[in-house]
């Protein structure tokens, strides 16, 4: 009984760093329409001005979580505003092949800076723990899920409230509509890819607290971000958050799963991948919006 | 600017970033030429470096002296490589690439178990023969392949000499969780581990797998602390040993020793862990220290002289990654040689019958050209430092067991 206490928490905690990862994805998806594969790409960059920031100059991961977004938005910024710009009103394939070939192109990049070599950042609080009844906790993964927690707060206050997060939503539904209001569409789309770059480098600086850092550690990261999104529902804050959790609970109790068929043992935890695709399945049958999303025209 | 010219563009972009610098192969008479799809991106990247080093290492040497030596002409070598991004199919491709269009003469092996197998598929088809150092995978070698040789122990080993040490303390460790990635190596480490330790009178209290594309194993963890276990084991590559160590961490599991398959050995396992990684035990295809002599020229003779050697060109000690790699090459360099012919036929009957001792132990293969004649190794990190502790004959230090609690290493 406890284990499943102890799953609940490991996939809450787990999910909450999904639910960043997918953030930035979601946004430039929903309202770009663009589906962004260089967002890993920018997830391992985040965590490198991490792991960078730390050997260095020794500042702490999560006070370096404003310096990866700015670095990273500037960057997202100028990618949309020069590269991307002249392919979001193109067919899918076109954003599909430039952002595919970016994420190429960053990743060897880093291959060259940063050489293959794996390596994390080990705080002198790496690793330390909780215990609440029998449920351990790590100290790590409960500041990144507030960190997680609050950064979702804070989008969805900026995307409600801002003069530009209006904008923004405008942008999604409706650009010609938007246009005639007045909303600047190139620099919305830019400010948008930006984020989008922008929360992956947050996402990298919380991922790299306990995951091996390296050039190509984005990709298993991409995967999640594009089940997430769809499971939550595209382009909202909320669908991020809640599509995170449920992914990050459902991997988590998946590993509880056991059973023998005749002389076949099947064991959950080597399908935890398969599993969580076949939930995303459902739910797309049943909500093929997401668990949160809204029907769009 | 229209669609199509940026869809042009894009593609240029990825046709520029995946063609790997190239080199032309040298059309020479007097140059044997290898080819090697190597994981120099992707998963396996920094194991994929490891690899090339060691045949780089072997390459630079046996040029600056004279050569191979076939039928009374020397020959200068070149290796060419084509990087597989740490995938199967991709390493197939480039490998039918090297021998099709590059025309090379024999077959360096990708990293990783599951780059060997689909590379070792395509050799046979192409009678083109292939020596490996890094796919210690059986399913490799029970396919019937007759172009295929491995110069490593068979991955059901990997585990066993931590198995081994621990049973032999006092008190004997008796109970051993397993976790393991879901790739064909992960999986065989794993069930010879559980194998060895049931038929040594261990319990094996928890055994269960994760997909290798995990980002969080932190539930396997809980399920495996529950079992509270003497030993606990992971079989996988270094990126499942560095995840799975920082997890036990966080979840404050107790153990009297850690062991991995893959991890300890590279210098990454220490930088990327601190003091964590103190205490941790490792199993090993070969160390510095183990102390064979080699039986016939050619090459250096001991494991320590290879290692200084090798640490004056690349700056680090070679771990077993890089020794098994060079291996691979000597076990072309010596089979090329008594062959007397470039005949990759010839070649390859010479291959089976090689039985040599190297700095690296010795390489004979058996009937499916496996070399499960040569015995491992197991580390231990201790005090940052990596030292061969197991089998006794060959240790350097006392085994740190049982291993003292987290924050006291």
């Amino acid at each position: 009984m406890h284990l499943l206490a102890q799953d609940l928490v490991n996939g809450i905690l787990a999910g909450g760093i999904l639910a960043v990862v997918a953030l930035g994805f979601s946004l430039v998806w929903g309202i770009m329409n663009i589906i962004n594969l260089a967002h890993g790409a920018y997830i391992m960059l985040g965590a490198y001005a991490t792991y960078e920031l730390f050997t260095r100059l020794h500042v702490d991961p999560f006070l370096s979580l404003p310096i990866s977004f700015v670095l990273l938005f500037t960057l997202g910024y100028l990618i949309q505003r020069f590269l991307i710009n002249w392919v979001v009103r193109a067919p899918i394939l076109a954003s599909f092949l430039l952002t595919f070939g970016l994420s190429l192109l960053i990743v060897n990049i880093a291959l060259i800076v940063w050489t293959s070599d794996t390596v994390g950042v080990t705080t002198s609080y790496s690793g330390a723990n909780f215990t609440l009844a029998t449920v351990t906790v790590p100290w790590v993964k409960l500041y990144t899920l507030i960190a997680a927690l609050a950064i979702t707060g804070i989008m969805q206050v900026w995307l409600t409230r801002s003069k530009t997060g209006r904008a923004i939503r405008a942008t999604a539904m409706d650009i010609g509509a938007a246009q005639l209001s007045g909303v600047r569409v190139p620099q919305i789309f830019a400010i948008v890819y930006g984020l989008g770059a922008g929360l992956a480098g947050v996402a990298g600086t919380l991922i790299s607290l306990s995951y091996p850092i390296n050039p190509s550690m984005g990709d298993p990261f991409l995967i999640k971000a594009f089940v997430v999104c769809v499971l939550g529902g595209l382009g909202s804050v909320e669908g991020a958050l809640i599509g995170g959790l449920t992914y990050g609970i459902i991997e988590s109790f998946a590993t509880q799963i056991d059973v023998t068929i005749g002389t076949q043992h099947i064991s959950g935890s080597g399908l935890q991948d398969a599993i969580a695709l076949v939930v995303l399945l459902i739910v797309l049958m049943v909500r093929p919006r997401g668990i949160v999303g809204r029907a769009t025209a | 600017m229209n669609v199509r010219f940026l869809a042009a563009l894009g593609s240029l972009t990825l046709c520029m970033t995946l063609a790997a610098p190239s080199v032309p192969v040298s059309a020479d008479a007097n140059v044997i030429v290898f080819g090697s799809p190597v994981s120099l991106t992707g998963a396996l990247a920094k194991e994929g470096h490891l690899t090339q080093e060691g045949y780089n290492f072997w390459k630079t040497y046996i040029n600056a002296h004279g050569g191979i030596k076939v039928g009374g002409k020397s020959y200068k070598v070149d290796i060419k490589y084509y990087d597989d991004e740490s995938k199967n199919n991709t390493a197939q491709d480039l490998a039918e690439r090297l021998i099709d269009q590059d025309h090379v003469n024999y077959i360096l092996g990708p990293y990783g178990s599951g780059t060997s197998f689909t590379v070792a598929q395509l050799v046979e088809r192409k009678k083109i023969p292939m020596v490996e150092g890094n796919g210690a995978a059986e399913k490799i070698f029970n396919q019937g392949f007759r172009y295929t040789f491995g110069v490593l122990s068979p991955a059901k080993r990997y585990l066993e000499g931590i198995l081994d040490l621990t049973h032999s303390q006092k008190p004997a460790a008796q109970t051993v969780a397993i976790t393991a990635a879901s790739d064909a190596f992960s999986q065989e480490v794993a069930a010879g581990a559980a194998a060895f330790a049931t038929a040594h009178g261990m319990r094996v209290v928890y055994n269960n797998k994760y997909p290798d594309t995990a980002t969080d194993v932190s539930s396997i963890i809980s399920a495996l602390k529950a079992t509270n276990p003497d030993v606990i084991l992971n079989a996988g590559h270094l990126q499942d040993a560095l995840l799975v160590h920082k997890g036990l961490k966080e979840q404050n599991v107790a153990a009297k020793a850690y062991g991995y398959s893959v991890g300890p050995d590279t210098p990454d396992f220490i930088t990327a862990l601190g003091k964590d990684a103190n205490d941790v035990l490792g199993g090993a295809q070969w160390s510095d220290t183990v102390k064979y002599k080699a039986d016939r020229p050619g090459f250096y003779d001991t494991a320590p002289e290879y290692a200084r050697a090798f640490e004056a060109a690349y700056h680090h000690r070679p771990d077993y990654h890089n020794a098994e790699s060079t291996a691979a090459c000597l076990a072309f360099q010596y089979a090329i040689e008594s062959a007397g012919t470039l005949d990759p036929e010839k070649v390859r009957d010479a291959l089976a019958k090689l039985d040599v001792t190297t700095f690296y132990g010795i390489i004979k293969f058996d009937s499916r050209g496996l070399n499960v004649f040569k015995p491992m190794v197991t580390n231990q990190i201790q005090n940052g430092r990596l030292v061969t502790v197991w089998p006794r004959y060959t240790a350097v230090a006392k085994a740190v067991y049982p291993a003292p609690p987290w924050g006291q290493r």
